[in-house]
């Protein structure tokens, strides 16, 4: 048997600045890696240690990766220092994924934060692929001001695409910025979906993800239907280690997308 | 069921360490301890499970998981096969425990599944019960019934003897010369025994003994506020876990040193307040009490309901560790008894 410890060599062929504290690395490992979209990989620098990250790229090619990653402790920081033509190593993929079965003939909504929308790009791959398999795909994104929007090259080109709508707003007015202002949360305001049919699918950090479900509930979306892509300390990948429980469920196994029935009544899993 | 006698023990392990590196019980102070052993010794067998836990053997607190170079992964020596001498009942419950775990998921944990195969394990029926022995309360009872290769149970002059493994099968054909066919009075002497030290361990648990499974008793508390006065005297240092048989949980690190890069694993605990911190900062279960909350969860419920059994073997050694006097088999009976409805916190 493989030993799961040991990771797959990488080349660094390009690295992309998304924003002043978001870089995208586009990865050649040295086989292809088929993964699904939502679940992760862990990618370190051999000797210095490694971080889970889900994908940002398209599910349907597995031998180019590319992992989009802000800059926020000691391994990201190294990693934001690779230039291409760097080795790193990348073990996985890890998780469920998202339950992309679920969203079959149905509105989806994917609500995403800051570089919360990289690990739902790579959703958006899948979803624009399989457009035909779902009934509509309405992109909310958020983030504190315009220098940190993730993606913002793309954003155009995803409202563009048929049976495909996205809408951004900043948390706070910036200097510039005409488009919509206030927290991720308001733009849930006057849905035109059917919250009863509909899925959502959100990811971004802690204390959004639990205004979000807060609203979402409000709004009358079932628990069954809104899937959060979790934050927990995922160190092993593969449900050993012991680190990122929530309540039974241990993230790297059993999410790190979890369904909001199932996590509802565990304390603090929502932060 | 086969019989030896006392004298010939010492012949029986000898030849068990012709295959095997043999660890074995030696006195240390009021206890014992397992120590390397040389052929020939007669060992102690000591009454009941030693202060330490065996986990050791084959979760070291610092062991190495992979090692590669630029050239690929680099397979480490192979290192002996051991044989360890005098394990109890709860210390092979607790490695069903870690198997579940370790090497019964998708996934394995190479170093635990390596080291597992390369011991052979020699049990015995425990003689006495510790004070803070609580096996019965968690299913279990003081002698082996499973997950050993040999195991030897006090009868006569010597012991009954019983192989649990293919290994162990293998091992006792080629000792027919020391073994005799044990009569029945014997069979009966090792019940009456066993009995007489689960009367024991259950006298001494009477006032915690539970009256529904600790997954509905433990359960209920899932948003009740008794955690914090369960925690009160718990300083967080982490005895309980480390001298627990079934924690597993790790923290991964890596060194480079010429090229060559290892990912160790390190041993961990859940009562440490970084425990579960993410990059930025972030922490899950930043109160003690969510993290002694999440001890016992994981342990009576969380466990049980993914793997079909408990994650506590009921050896005490937590209750012993605990600088805080918190003694697990109170705090379970205060869980059960101490159901308020009304103290249930409202979450999200």
């Amino acid at each position: 048997m493989d030993n799961a410890f040991v990771p797959m060599p990488a080349v660094v062929e390009d690295v992309i600045t998304e924003t002043p504290t978001i870089k995208t690395f586009v990865l050649s490992p040295e086989r292809p890696i088929s993964f699904r979209a939502g679940q992760f990989m862990q990618l370190g620098i051999p000797g210095l240690g490694e971080a889970p990250f889900t994908p940002s790229s398209s599910p349907f090619v597995p031998e180019r990766m590319e992992i989009t990653i802000l800059r926020t402790g000691s391994v990201t920081n190294a990693l934001h220092t690779l230039a291409p033509g760097a080795v790193v190593g990348l073990r996985g993929p890890f998780g469920r994924g998202y339950p992309v079965d679920h969203f079959e003939g149905r509105e989806v909504l994917v609500v995403g934060g800051g570089v919360g929308l990289a690990p739902l790009r790579a959703l958006l791959f899948w979803l624009f692929h399989e457009i035909d398999r779902v009934k509509r795909v309405s992109i909310k994104y958020g983030s504190r001001e315009p220098a940190e929007l993730c993606f913002r090259r793309l954003h155009e080109e995803w409202g563009r695409l048929p049976k495909v709508d996205f809408t951004c707003t900043i948390d706070r007015p910036a200097p510039g910025w005409d488009g919509r202002v206030g927290l991720v949360t308001t733009l849930l305001d006057g849905l035109d979906v059917d919250v009863k049919e509909a899925v959502v699918v959100s990811c971004g950090p802690e204390v959004m993800l639990k205004f979000v479900t807060l609203k979402l509930c409000d709004l009358g979306f079932p628990p069954e239907h809104i899937f959060l892509s979790m934050n927990r300390n995922m160190s092993c990948g593969m449900g050993l280690c012991g680190r990122c429980n929530v309540g039974p469920f241990y993230l790297c196994k059993d999410g790190p997308d979890m369904c909001y029935a199932d996590i509802k009544d565990i304390p603090y899993a929502l932060g | 069921m086969l019989f030896l006698g006392k004298t010939r023990l010492p012949l029986l392990l000898s030849r068990l360490a012709a295959e095997y590196e043999l660890f074995a019980p030696v006195p240390s102070g009021d206890s014992h301890r397992m120590a390397r052993s040389v052929p020939g010794l007669d060992p102690v067998f000591p009454p009941f499970r030693l202060s330490s836990s065996l986990r050791a053997f084959w979760l070291q607190p610092a062991r190495v998981l992979a090692t590669w170079s630029a050239r690929g992964p680099a397979p480490g020596p192979e290192p002996k096969p051991r044989a360890i001498i005098g394990a109890k009942a709860c210390d092979l419950r607790a490695l069903e425990v870690l198997d579940k775990v370790l090497r019964g998921q998708d996934f394995v944990e190479p170093a635990y599944a390596a080291a597992r195969d390369r011991h052979f394990i020699v049990s015995g029926d425990c003689t006495e019960a510790a004070a803070t022995c609580f096996c019965t309360l968690v299913e279990g009872a003081p002698w082996p019934e499973r997950g050993f290769d040999l195991n030897l149970s006090p009868a006569g002059e010597g012991f009954l003897v019983e192989a649990g493994s293919g290994k162990g099968d293998r091992f006792l054909l080629a000792q027919k010369d020391l073994l005799d066919e044990a009569p029945a009075t014997l069979v009966a002497e090792r019940d009456r025994r066993r009995a007489q030290v689960r009367e024991q361990v259950d006298r001494q648990n009477e006032m915690v003994r539970p009256r529904s499974p600790y997954l509905q008793s433990v359960g209920k508390h899932l948003k009740t506020r008794l955690w914090g006065e369960l925690a009160a005297t718990c300083v967080e240092c982490s005895a309980c876990n480390y001298n627990c048989p079934t924690c597993y949980c790790f923290l991964l690190h890596e060194t480079r040193d010429a090229g060559e890069v290892k990912r160790i694993s390190v041993q961990d605990s859940c009562f440490h307040a970084g425990y579960s911190r993410m990059a930025g900062g972030g922490t899950p279960r930043l109160q003690l009490t969510e993290r002694f909350k999440n001890h016992y969860f994981h342990k009576f419920v969380w466990f049980r309901e993914t793997f079909g059994i408990t994650a506590c073997t009921g050896c005490g050694r937590c209750v012993e560790a605990c600088m805080g006097k918190i003694d697990k088999r109170k705090c379970l009976r205060d869980l059960e008894t101490r159901w308020i409805p009304t103290e249930v916190v409202q979450e999200l």
